[in-house]
């Protein structure tokens, strides 16, 4: 054979293989296909490798059952990928991006922050069938970012989120009851995290006004125990006792909650500075009556870091491994590498949540289906009226795509978080 | 007491935290000039790489429970081997004329080094074991940390051994000489890739000194200070004169003051914008800092 035949026969073999499946043609099993991200990298990446672990046990766990009906009867797998959004707002954008435009995914589960959720939630259609909307159209059902009320954004977002709303108002009317000789507050926050701000300056204040709790000093001018009223103020007043989330020292701080003399003292941050600020307090022989946290720190992270420092402090979550189910997935996250937590266990709840969703609406898991399955998991999420979840029934709003979860009351004792009211 | 006794005892209080803690800043802001005044180059590893020591510390600590006394000192040493791999990897064979090559290298260094760390950790914040975290020393109406206080004197004592290594030894010497002329360093004999190897490991045993004292002083240490950290190493070596180490002390000091003073008066989203408001007031009216030289490199 000529030189020119062998180069001839080697393009032609090189050609056809180009267009060639990778794999023999065989009945492809057909999978229903779930797109997960969260900090993977960056200080908050113990986020994302929770809700990847969570999530990990959770498809093993449906997938050892028998896996999920799909429309036609047959029985397929689930399966997830995790990527690292990092926290960045323009990661996860790009993320939902490419995931909705580039892959066979049905249905999104993530950001972990809730500044990236806010910013990537503006890029989905906001109004189902809005020809004039070329938004995304995949659904998300998110499992951490928690900063109130984000999911009206897009008929397309949904959350799994515990609402903290009705944790702060439920956890200030308890500790009325058993604190009734509390009378005043104070408290700080990390101004620079949008949950930890928000959530200090909307809802704790003010649900600790609702409740008879009142700011030093003779209250705070608007705040009348109603959310979001007064919030500028709230940050006006607190300006010296706040913080940012990378802060290290708290000296100016700490003394700042000394001289209020309040009963009762708010931090309302992450675990790094939860910790730096509850390690302050202590050094300088500050001891509240009572201390309340916000519920991002009722995590591990927190006990790992100042477990002693945190001795007595209160929290509201949506996470305890309280019932059979709960204790489960936390044994589940141990065995992947994470922890369960308040953020982190609703990824298992939000694939069970799939599963149904997917079976109740007869998703047929085909490449030709992909568009019309997506849109099926997305009306199907938003009839959602109830669900199981691992504490218990978990309520949905549908028209804001948000949850109303069961939640508990825990306090930081000899290094671990107890359960000290159950109000489910 | 009256209410101005009270805001004079306030804010002197509020001062001297921030001198206190400015001592960290000071050591890391040493480390930059230490190696700005060798090389004429800026390491933006040095934070990372200082943290990253102060891990390998806690390491120690939590897989040995070594005390904190050898916490400490691995931390240190921990470090300085990172400067030393900092440096042949981003400095020894870049050409010594080429500052963009070097700069880019050691940043694409800071965020590997940090990445590494939290991968290792998951970004966790973990406790790091202090001295004396529970002392307070009542002055009067004043208190006095007594954590700090340790962390000043290892501070004071880090920076006298380097005055030290640097002006008393034959390797200090060889240092200076580099920095001021590294042709002629080398026609006296002087190995200048050797110099500038020891010099980034003397810097790195400095900044696991401070790069621990900082976690010891929160107590907590976390991947989340790193960028902070070195931002604040930049402005105090800046502020200080780049290649200053008396300047980057003077600064470091200031640095922690006025952040303090500024959050006490003007709350914390304000804090940063005026201690960068410093930094500019530096560079347009006082481009070679507080004790920087005037005369040009040669």
């Amino acid at each position: 054979m000529s030189t020119t035949k062998l180069v001839a026969a080697a393009l032609a073999i090189m050609v056809a293989s180009f267009f060639m499946p990778a794999h023999p043609v065989v009945a492809a099993e057909r999978t229903v296909k779930i797109a997960a991200w969260g900090a993977k990298s960056g200080p908050l990446r113990s986020f994302g490798v929770n809700s990847e672990a969570v999530l990990k046990g959770a498809m093993k766990a449906i997938n050892d059952s028998g896996g999920v009906k799909l429309g036609d009867g047959t029985m397929a797998k689930m399966e997830f990928t995790y990527y690292d959004s990092a926290c960045n707002a323009d990661q996860a954008i790009s993320i939902a991006r490419k995931v909705e435009s580039q892959t066979q995914a049905l249905v999104g589960i993530g950001p972990t922050c809730s500044g990236a959720a806010a910013a990537m939630y503006g890029i989905f259609q906001k109004k189902v069938d809005d020809k004039s909307d070329t938004g995304l159209q995949f659904p998300i059902l998110t499992d951490t970012a928690i900063r109130p009320g984000l999911a009206k954004k897009s008929q397309w977002t949904f959350r799994n989120v515990p609402n903290e709303i009705t944790m702060y108002d439920a956890l200030f009317k308890w500790l009325r009851s058993k604190y009734p000789d509390v009378k005043t507050i104070y408290g700080g926050t990390e101004t620079d995290q949008a949950h930890s701000r928000i959530t200090f300056a909307a809802v704790i204040v003010q649900k600790a006004k609702k409740y008879g709790f009142e700011w030093v000093g003779g209250g705070i001018e608007g705040v009348t125990g109603k959310v979001i009223k007064g919030m500028k103020n709230v940050l006006k007043v607190s300006k010296s006792s706040n913080w940012l989330l990378a802060d290290t020292n708290f000296s100016v701080q700490a003394r700042a909650f000394k001289r209020s003399g309040a009963d009762m003292m708010i931090i309302s941050s992450h675990p790094f500075t939860t910790c730096g600020m509850l390690k302050e307090l202590r050094r300088q022989r500050i001891k509240p009556k009572v201390l309340v946290g916000l519920t991002s720190s009722s995590s591990a992270e927190t006990l790992k870091g100042c477990s002693a420092a945190a001795e007595g402090i209160y929290i509201p979550t949506g996470f305890a491994p309280i019932t059979p189910a709960a204790a489960k997935v936390a044994a589940a996250a141990a065995a992947n590498g994470g922890a369960a937590d308040l953020h982190s266990a609703a990824a298992w709840e939000n694939a069970h949540i799939i599963k149904q969703v997917v079976e109740a609406t007869g998703v047929m898991a085909k490449p030709g289906t992909l568009k019309a399955d997506r849109r099926k998991v997305r009306d199907g999420l938003e009839a959602l009226a109830k669900v199981n979840g691992l504490m218990g029934e978990i309520g949905r709003v549908q028209d804001e795509g948000e949850s109303i979860k069961p939640y508990v009351f825990v306090q930081a004792q000899k290094g671990a978080w107890k359960v000290v009211h159950d109000p489910r | 007491m009256s209410d101005l006794a009270l805001e004079f005892i306030e804010v002197t209080q509020t001062i001297g935290d921030g001198l206190f803690f400015g001592t960290t800043y000071a050591l890391i802001g040493v480390g930059f000039t230490l190696i700005f005044g060798a090389m004429g180059k800026l390491n933006m590893t040095y934070a990372a790489a200082a943290l990253a020591g102060a891990y390998a510390g806690l390491a120690a600590f939590t897989f040995v429970n070594a005390p904190a006394p050898v916490v400490f000192l691995i931390s240190a040493l921990a470090s300085g081997l990172l400067g030393g791999v900092v440096y042949v990897t981003c400095f020894r064979f870049i050409p010594i004329n080429n500052h963009l090559a070097a700069l880019m290298a050691s940043i694409g260094a800071l965020f590997f080094i940090d990445e590494i760390v939290v991968h290792t950790t998951d970004g966790s914040p973990l406790t790091f074991p202090a001295l004396f975290d529970d002392v307070m020393f009542d002055v009067g109406p004043f208190g006095i940390r007594g954590d700090l206080l340790f962390v000043l004197a290892v501070n004071i004592a880090g920076t006298i051994g380097l005055l030290y290594v640097l002006y008393r030894t034959r390797l200090g010497l060889a240092t200076r000489a580099v920095s001021q002329q590294d042709v002629a360093a080398r026609l006296c004999g002087i190995d200048v890739h050797r110099t500038n190897f020891i010099t980034f490991v003397l810097a790195g045993l400095l900044g696991g000194i401070a790069g621990s004292m900082t976690a010891s002083a929160v107590g907590v240490l976390s991947p989340l200070i790193t960028v902070p950290l070195t931002v604040k190493g930049l402005i105090v070596s800046v502020i200080g004169g780049l290649g200053s180490i008396p300047g980057a002390i003077a600064a470091g000091l200031l640095v922690g003051g006025l952040e303090n003073v500024f959050l006490y008066f003007r709350g914390v989203n304000e804090r940063d914008m005026y201690v960068l408001l410093l930094l500019f007031v530096f560079l347009v009216f006082r481009p070679h800092g507080i004790f920087g030289s005037a005369i040009e490199r040669d």
